[in-house]
């Protein structure tokens, strides 16, 4: 099944698994006069192997390497050991943005996740303006997050934006959205929540129409009400698809800077300050590329110790279709 | 494929396809119809008031016990947005710059995905387990050497042969356009396509004396055509709504991009929200037009992608 195919074959695979996308042997039996066959694969994998060692490969040696220096791109590098990263744990800013992080990690991905379920659940059912349901819920994915956080700043504008005049017509005064510390990170989660539901009920959209009908038709059968039925059969067959939106939008989440650049630029008071936010401030406001690439080299740390202890909770990715 | 079965009314299983055996009043449906709306209609707002606010006087905007529509229409707003900045520059850029990322990237994986899914060479295998690594490299381990590479490349922007004196790539087309060209993502989705095809095809091809080239683009890649429109509209995509390595490579404003350009309009002017939300307005239109268009690989794509 196409969706499957595809879908099985995810970025979130570590390369250790084995590759079940080669189920055939079609295109792996060496056939034909097989010298010039290899010559024109190798010619043919060199542009895109080439671009990815120098703008791939490459940053990431050089990533580690440099967490390791003082270094200020104008001065050569100079070797300081752990240095950038007993400066971090002094660092109460940097601690801030790791707390912020997953603040809004923690809630974007979830909130959102469960929404994008539900919305999934209830486009699933085969209503005849679904194609227009799901353009809408899905169109503030294909938006850039610059326009998208630049039209949020508008609405959360305090005096005369959407949200507060809308709340001037029930009679209550809105605060000062982002430049309040109390609502500043919880007006930047709710953005987020708001442009991710469309990525997250596409996929589970997909994996809701790959689950074979034959156990609703059995369950039904057998008296199983509606809400049984999704919490016995579409729930735990979900399972894959929701390890895959936990993993995707997780690291999305882990990254997210643009929404932080033009919201709040990490204020008021660093409250909504993140790490991606604090590296790109030392990187390219202080001139502190080790530093920097030390934290980017925590943020990286993270993310795999997070996308490993999800794979163990979740019992990998595996085991669907 | 998957795009078809999305696009599909499916009946949800158990569910009751119409109103059937004789149930008076469907309100489920009903309840389910009102609940999407509201959905919908919170998704589809903030855009709405974008529009609005870009058709709107500044004294409209500035007074506080202003309506929600404007009183009367500005058009006039996007004229003068375009004088005030030179956005039809910054999309011009935008343009050149998502056009040349996805000939590029469309071009250079899928021959590199068809290698790798159709020859096997040696190291082939190990090739391909480097390029799913490198898709888990979070874009901010990356970025700040990608700028330093760009920044101290060799013999260009009057740098010597070992990267000193000069700016590099800094502020030039090849810092926008080079990076960014191939993305291990593309290479590792055609490469999922050219699997799915039969090996009697190239078998064929291969009889009548065609070279390994010619069988890549004549034989195979006409068969996955979806899979060059998907790539190609992500690329696009991604690349018109990039900020942050434009935002670092280029200072002068011939190079700005669209996105950067918005965000730099944001601060210049005390914020004039008519002008930066008609900016906005034509920023975000190619992409609502273009997603219209393409719907369906769209789905598809982002459906394996997962994340941009």
């Amino acid at each position: 099944m196409g969706t499957t195919t595809v879908l099985k074959a995810r970025p979130a695979r570590p390369p250790s698994a084995p590759e079940p996308s080669v189920p055939r042997q079609t295109g792996r039996v060496p056939t034909g006069p097989g010298r010039r066959r290899r010559r024109a694969g190798m010619l043919m994998v060199a542009p895109a192997l080439l671009h990815a060692s120098l703008w791939i490969g490459l940053p990431v040696v050089v990533s580690v390497g440099l967490a390791f220096t003082k270094y200020d791109v104008l001065t050569a590098p100079e070797f300081v050991g752990l240095a950038n990263f007993r400066d971090m744990l002094d660092d109460a800013v940097f601690r801030k943005s790791i707390v912020n992080t997953l603040l809004y990690t923690f809630f974007t991905v979830p909130f959102g996740m469960a929404l994008g379920l539900l919305v999934a659940l209830a486009l699933h059912t085969g209503l005849k303006a679904r194609g227009i349901f799901r353009t809408a819920v899905f169109l503030p994915q294909v938006t850039a997050t610059v326009a998208i956080a630049l039209v949020w700043l508008w609405i959360y504008n305090p005096s005369n934006g959407l949200l507060n005049t809308l709340l001037s017509f029930l009679g209550i005064e809105g605060p000062a959205w982002l430049s309040s510390t109390t609502w500043a990170l919880p007006s930047v989660i709710l953005v987020g929540i708001w442009q991710g539901i469309g990525m997250k009920m596409l996929i589970y959209l997909a994996a809701l129409q790959s689950l074979p009908k034959e156990l609703y038709e059995a369950a039904s059968v057998d008296g199983a009400s509606r809400v049984r039925q999704f919490f016995s059969i579409t729930l735990p067959l979900l399972k894959p698809a929701t390890f895959f939106v936990l993993i995707t939008s997780m690291i999305s989440a882990f990254q997210s800077f643009d929404q932080i650049y033009i919201l709040t630029d990490g204020g008021p008071a660093n409250s909504t300050t993140m790490m991606t936010y604090e590296i790109y401030k030392s990187a390219f406001r202080e001139f502190r590329v080790g530093y920097a690439s030390a934290q980017s080299l925590v943020l990286f740390v993270l993310l795999m110790g997070f996308t490993l202890v999800n794979k163990r909770i979740m019992g990998g990715s595996r085991g669907h279709n | 494929m998957a795009t078809t079965e999305l696009l599909k009314p499916v009946p949800a299983p158990g569910s009751p396809k119409a109103p059937a055996k004789g149930r008076p009043v469907p309100v489920g449906r009903i309840a389910l119809y009102v609940s999407l709306s509201v959905v919908s209609l919170l998704m589809v707002v903030p855009f709405a008031w974008m529009v609005i606010t870009s058709l709107k006087t500044p004294v409209e905007i500035a007074s506080q016990d202003g309506g929600l529509l404007p009183e009367h229409w500005e058009f006039g707003n996007y004229v003068d947005a375009l004088k005030a900045a030179p956005f039809a520059t910054y999309a011009r850029n935008s343009f050149v710059i998502a056009i040349s990322h996805t000939v590029l990237n469309v071009l250079v994986a899928s021959m590199a995905g068809y290698a790798l899914a159709r020859i096997r060479f040696r190291g082939s295998e190990t090739i391909f387990y480097l390029f799913v690594a490198a898709l888990m490299i979070p874009t901010y381990t990356k970025v700040l050497p990608e700028f330093l590479i760009v920044r101290f490349m060799p013999l260009a922007g009057g740098n010597d042969i070992f990267g000193q004196g000069g700016s590099g790539w800094l502020d030039s087309w090849w810092a926008l356009i080079v990076p960014g060209a191939v993305t291990p993502f593309a290479v590792f989705l055609f490469r999922q396509f050219y699997l799915d095809l039969p090996v009697e095809l190239e078998e064929a091809a291969r009889l009548d004396g065609l070279g390994e080239f010619r069988i890549y683009a004549r034989i195979m890649s006409p068969q996955v055509k979806p899979a060059f429109i998907t790539v190609a509209l992500l690329t696009f995509e991604s690349s018109w709504n990039n900020f942050l390595w434009p935002l670092l490579v280029t200072h002068s404003d011939s190079l700005r991009v669209i996105q950067v350009g918005l965000s730099v309009f944001k601060t210049e002017n005390g914020t004039q929200w008519h002008f930066l939300m008609a900016g906005t307005t034509l920023a975000t239109l190619p992409m609502v037009v273009l997603f219209l268009v393409g719907q369906r690989y769209f789905v598809q794509g982002f459906a394996t992608a997962g994340l941009k």
